[in-house]
């Protein structure tokens, strides 16, 4: 047999490990490449959906925001205590008739601070939370602030008669519209959740300023907290302590 | 006229057809199952996105949860991309000079939204809600894989109905206490036992539906 045949035969031989080369390596490299939908159906419709493009509008956003001055059915805003922690303009140190305060408000609270609340303020609301701790890390740096960051230490909300002394109401506001640096959480966290938070940092002060006197008798201590907490633990003494508002408050300042 | 006549050599070719020829169909029916998968074809999708904006950074070194910013993944059917509000709550004073936030501090000052590129797009004849499947504890990390370690966010998964169908058919070893959806490191196959997660799932009452209507309305 003449050898250019031979030689073909395995060159086109080798031309075939070709296709499931490259289909290795698309699978396994992210690449910048649209996706191909090769049976496309209705794939790709005419329609918009949540927050897509929308070449229409001056701000390209299919979510049209409501017209100015527009009021949603049940969110009138006047209730003053449901909606900015004020009652009779004073601030109200008891939750709104519509949230009630038990285990399940503080979970929700406890959850919800961790999620938005402890970046900053730590989990145990000590002011040490992971953004801050960055924060001043670039304030920090040897060749002055990284980027031009600047940054006041976050509130300790547990030991700082600032923030201790104050009703529910105005940390309910607080966490609403902001305050100095912070700003609101008014549009990232419903109302309820806003409460419930404000209820669990009532929670929070209390339980770290606890006194030897707080633990029950016969309970044993261990003499040390350890290492900051990752989770801070609900009692049910902590909870019940809240049950009752008009004692909780006074109780707790 | 003589007549042609194969040399003798080609005789050689013909076991060589017969082989060709039973390995074709086999080659090319692999060719086609893995070349034209979704896995393929659609999962790997890594847009740049118009701010260099990290995960890895923010989700993973800060330990942000991913419930921050997608405030709305536990109750509407999307993860809301955030406003640029959300972005400001930091950076009007962390790198609040960096270029690398040029566009959102031009955002935050004209009120036109950041374009963000959808990654995870569905065909649009599929409804998938994120709140029904985050509350029964369908952790983030089973369908967007480790975001909390990618700079750049990619699709992991082929977001194909075979690939759906997959778990709404055995979804057993992908749920997880609805308290842990957003631990992307943590894993119920290795912090729970086969029998916690079949209890797991009776408990939280995971039937998953396969009927046509269930996504195709």
């Amino acid at each position: 047999m003449p050898r250019i045949f031979i030689f073909v035969g395995l060159i086109l031989l080798l031309c075939l490990l070709l296709p499931p080369a490259i289909i290795a390596r698309v699978r396994s490299t992210p690449n910048s490449n649209l996706p191909i939908h090769i049976i496309q159906d209705m794939a790709f419709q005419s329609k918009y959906k949540t927050q897509a493009v929308n070449p229409l509008f001056a701000d390209h956003n299919t979510m049209r925001p409501p017209v100015i001055n527009a009021v949603a059915r049940g969110e009138t805003y006047l209730d003053a205590h449901l909606y900015d922690g004020v009652i009779d303009g004073q601030w109200a140190n008891v939750l709104p008739s519509q949230i009630k305060m038990d285990f399940a408000t503080l979970r929700r609270g406890q959850e919800r601070f961790n999620i938005y609340c402890s970046v900053c303020h730590g989990i145990s609301g000590g002011g040490n939370g992971i953004v801050n701790q960055r924060a001043m890390e670039l304030v920090a740096n040897t060749n002055g602030p990284v980027n031009g960051t600047v940054w006041v230490q976050a509130k300790n909300l547990v030991h700082d008669e600032l923030v201790t002394v104050q009703p529910m109401g105005q940390l309910f506001n607080t966490i609403t519209y902001g305050i100095r640096n912070m700003a609101g959480y008014g549009s990232q966290i419903p109302t309820e959740d806003r409460w419930a938070i404000a209820a669990y940092v009532k929670a929070l002060q209390r339980s770290q300023n606890a006194l030897p006197s707080d633990v029950p008798a016969g309970t044993k201590v261990s003499g040390n907290a350890g290492p900051t907490p990752t989770h801070v633990q609900l009692s049910n003494a902590t909870v019940n302590s809240f049950t009752n508002p008009a004692t909780s408050i006074a109780e707790v300042k | 006229m003589s007549r042609f006549l194969f040399p003798r050599w080609s005789n050689a070719f013909l076991p060589l057809v017969i082989l060709l020829g039973a390995i074709a169909p086999l080659y090319v029916g692999l060719f086609v199952a893995y070349g034209f998968s979704p896995k393929t074809l659609e999962a790997g999708y890594m847009p740049t996105q118009p701010v260099s904006y990290s995960h890895a950074i923010h989700a993973g070194k800060l330990g942000i949860d991913c419930r921050y910013c997608h405030t709305s993944v536990e109750k509407a059917s999307f993860a809301a991309v955030p406003a640029t509000q959300t972005c400001m709550n930091c950076h009007t004073q962390i790198h609040r000079e960096s270029p690398l936030l040029e566009k959102v501090r031009s955002s935050y000052e004209t009120g036109m939204p950041i374009e963000w590129i959808k990654v995870h797009k569905l065909a649009d004849y599929a409804y998938f809600n994120h709140s029904a499947h985050v509350v029964r504890g369908v952790g983030c990390v089973e369908c967007h894989g480790r975001v909390d370690q990618m700079t750049v966010v990619y699709r992991v998964a082929p977001l194909s109905m075979g690939w759906c169908l997959e778990c709404h058919r055995n979804p057993t070893n992908r749920i997880r206490p609805p308290s842990m959806v957003t631990q992307m490191a943590w894993d119920q196959n290795k912090e729970m036992t086969e029998a916690q997660r079949v209890e797991l799932q009776n408990l939280n009452n995971i039937h998953p539906n396969d009927n046509c209507s269930t996504c195709h309305r």
